[in-house]
């Protein structure tokens, strides 16, 4: 049999997890077939194409990144903004503190990213530097 | 008429502001991959599921963004080639669209420089900043851009010029086993130029060359003189194989802006065997299947795409020109390897240096018999056409005789005599390094010798028969000679003024 794309797992995952009244079943299965095809190795790509199948079927699951604690309003807002972007009916985004972003603020969604942060300004900078 | 008396200038300007707002806000959430492998010079890339073929990737380091261009793009994956080390990529880092392929600095700011397949200058000079950029990877012009080449791209060696004549816009493929001569004769071209001053601008691009090597030809680029009118694309075998790879494409792109900009260039691709080589090395790590020689399989297309950039451009587009030397390395004469043969059959004909004939001390090496332009006397001028008829083919039936004769049987006169001409010709044709000639020396010294002016003079003696009579010609009919150097026809009496010096 011929090896099934990871993306062609992940569709399917995503499809069978949106779908499915048995989720708990679905996830052995699919447990069952990455341990007998010896891909569970590839389990955290496969995690993160699911992730990205299942904001394409609208609900959007990723991470904010900041130095300090945001508002609530500000994470409201950018919530909402993830909605008008990507057109998702849900979104749920956990809050991560990271000093080393030094400011502002970096949004991670499966496939896409918004780095709005002193770091990664400093970075494309430096390269400038470099460059030059 | 459109009606315009119902439109709001409040309103229209509402829409523009929020249309601008929208996209702005847009333009921020940026498609990112992460880097799942990295070795050798390769790395390999899951989610940027819109990256396109050749597109540049941006890596962030800790040192900075590092760029890769996408080459393998896969269902699960991209497989990207890094422009530089990578010391510094790791496993997880995030990647990013540059949203464009390859390009470089082009212009005449590059004129006098040498720079690395990205145009950044390794000479030691000021940083290079150009009005405009080329793109790497750019499509041939089509057949309605292009006119026939006609004009003689001259070389200023007698053996090309007389036998095997290059028009610009041609293709002509140096070849031969190492230390026959093969970048010799590409020098030699490039400082023609600047000597005749044919306004051609050469670009010569070293792929995988020592730097020691690359110095030596700047040094003596510069002592002659050409260096204003050149510019070099040097890579070393230090350098990562994607640059490798990259060096001819971007040192095309180079010559392209004085193709499209209405002048002529001249293009050296030293040497596209081992261009093959990096393209073999980068395709295997990028795991594509092995073919022939473990080459990939567009390794043809590598090599045609690259030499159909070369052209003889329509008066329409201005008549540029772009002229290409690829030379390629054969391991002991064997021209039918892989390589060669894919060469040979995309270039408009080939000048084949032969060991043989070299360390016979015949230098140029080049091979009357394998050797073929196949443009021909189209490219040639007035002055030397109509000196050169019927001696490529002497020189070869010369060639063939005189092994027949190595084994010491006896030889009517006839046949003797076609030796003992063809030894003459063969010494005159004989040339030194850094010496090129121009039109009216290799017409007036061909002509004295087809004509059996030279018959009475020695082999041994005929190079110094050749520049007593070049110095008194100058001397005495300055005024014939610079008329037969535009490449005019020489009429009778120029004709006549050269057999009585060469009496």
């Amino acid at each position: 049999m011929a090896k099934l794309s990871r993306r062609a797992i992940a569709q399917y995952a995503a499809t069978q997890l949106t779908k499915s009244d048995e989720r708990s079943t679905f996830i052995l299965q699919l447990a069952a077939y990455l341990v007998t095809t010896r891909r569970t190795k590839e389990l955290n790509l496969i995690i993160r194409d699911i992730q990205f199948y299942l904001s394409e079927a609208g609900s959007v699951s990723g991470s904010i990144t900041s130095a300090t604690e945001l508002t609530l309003e500000t994470k409201k807002a950018i919530e909402t903004y993830i909605k008008q972007q990507t057109g998702a009916t849900t979104v749920a985004l956990d809050s991560l503190i990271d000093p080393s972003v030094i400011g502002g603020v970096k949004v991670n969604i499966p496939d896409y990213e918004l780095d709005a942060t002193v770091s990664r300004s400093l970075t494309v900078l430096r390269t400038r530097f470099k460059k030059a | 008429m459109t009606d315009t008396s119902n439109i709001s200038i409040t309103e229209l300007s509402n829409d523009l502001r929020s249309a601008i707002a929208k996209l702005e806000t847009t333009g921020n959430l940026n498609e990112v991959g992460v880097v799942l492998r990295v070795g050798d010079g390769v790395v390999w890339v899951r989610g940027l599921r819109n990256a396109g073929y050749n597109e540049v990737l941006q890596i962030e380091t800790e040192e900075g963004i590092v760029e890769a261009f996408a080459l393998n793009l896969m269902e699960d994956e991209i497989g990207a080639v890094l422009l530089g080390e990578d010391s510094k990529v790791k496993a997880g880092q995030t990647v990013r669209l540059k949203g464009s392929v390859l390009s470089v600095p082009v212009g005449t700011e590059l004129l006098g420089r040498v720079v690395d397949p990205l145009g950044h200058a390794i000479d030691g000079g000021a940083a290079i900043k150009t009005k405009q950029q080329g793109l790497v990877e750019r499509e041939a012009i089509g057949v309605m851009g292009r006119k026939s080449v006609h004009e003689p791209l001259m070389t200023g060696i007698s053996a090309i010029d007389v036998m095997f004549p290059i028009g610009r816009g041609q293709r002509e493929l140096i070849i031969g086993d190492r230390q026959t001569g093969k970048t010799a004769l590409a020098i030699d071209t490039m400082i023609n130029q600047a000597k005749q001053n044919t306004g051609v601008v050469n670009v010569y691009v070293a792929i995988g060359q020592k730097r020691s090597k690359i110095a030596r030809l700047v040094e003596r680029l510069k002592q002659e003189g050409v260096m204003e009118q050149t510019i070099i694309v040097a890579t070393s075998p230090a350098d990562p194989a994607s640059l490798l790879y990259l060096a001819p494409y971007a040192a095309t792109a180079m010559g392209e802006y004085f193709r499209d900009n209405s002048q002529h260039a001249l293009m050296i691709y030293d040497d596209l065997t081992k261009h093959a080589v990096a393209y073999r090395q980068m395709s295997l790590l990028l795991r594509r299947p092995p073919g022939r020689e473990a080459y990939p399989g567009d390794v043809f297309y590598l090599h045609s795409r690259l030499l159909e950039r070369s052209a003889k451009l329509s008066d329409d587009l201005g008549a540029g020109s772009l002229t290409a030397l690829p030379i390629i390395e054969t391991q002991a004469g064997d021209i039918s390897a892989y390589i060669p043969t894919n060469v040979i059959s995309i270039t408009d004909g080939q000048i084949f240096l032969e060991t043989d004939l070299f360390y016979q001390g015949v230098r140029p090496a080049i091979s009357a018999g394998l050797s073929v332009s196949r443009v021909g006397g189209a490219a040639q001028s007035g002055a030397i056409k109509s000196v050169s008829g019927g001696l490529k083919l002497g020189l070869s039936q010369f060639r063939e005789l005189a092994s027949f004769a190595q084994f010491g049987s006896d030889l009517d006169e006839s046949t003797k005599n076609q030796i003992e001409r063809g030894q003459r010709l063969t010494e005159l044709l004989k040339q030194p390094q850094y010496k090129p000639m121009s039109i009216w020396e290799q017409a007036a010294s061909i002509l004295a010798v087809t004509s059996g002016y030279f018959d009475g003079v020695p082999a041994d003696k005929i190079k110094a028969a050749q520049a007593a009579m070049l110095t008194r010609l100058w001397a005495d009919h300055k005024k014939d000679m610079e008329t037969l150097d535009t490449g005019s026809k020489p009429d009778d009496q120029i004709k006549r003024s050269d057999c009585s010096r060469s009496r």
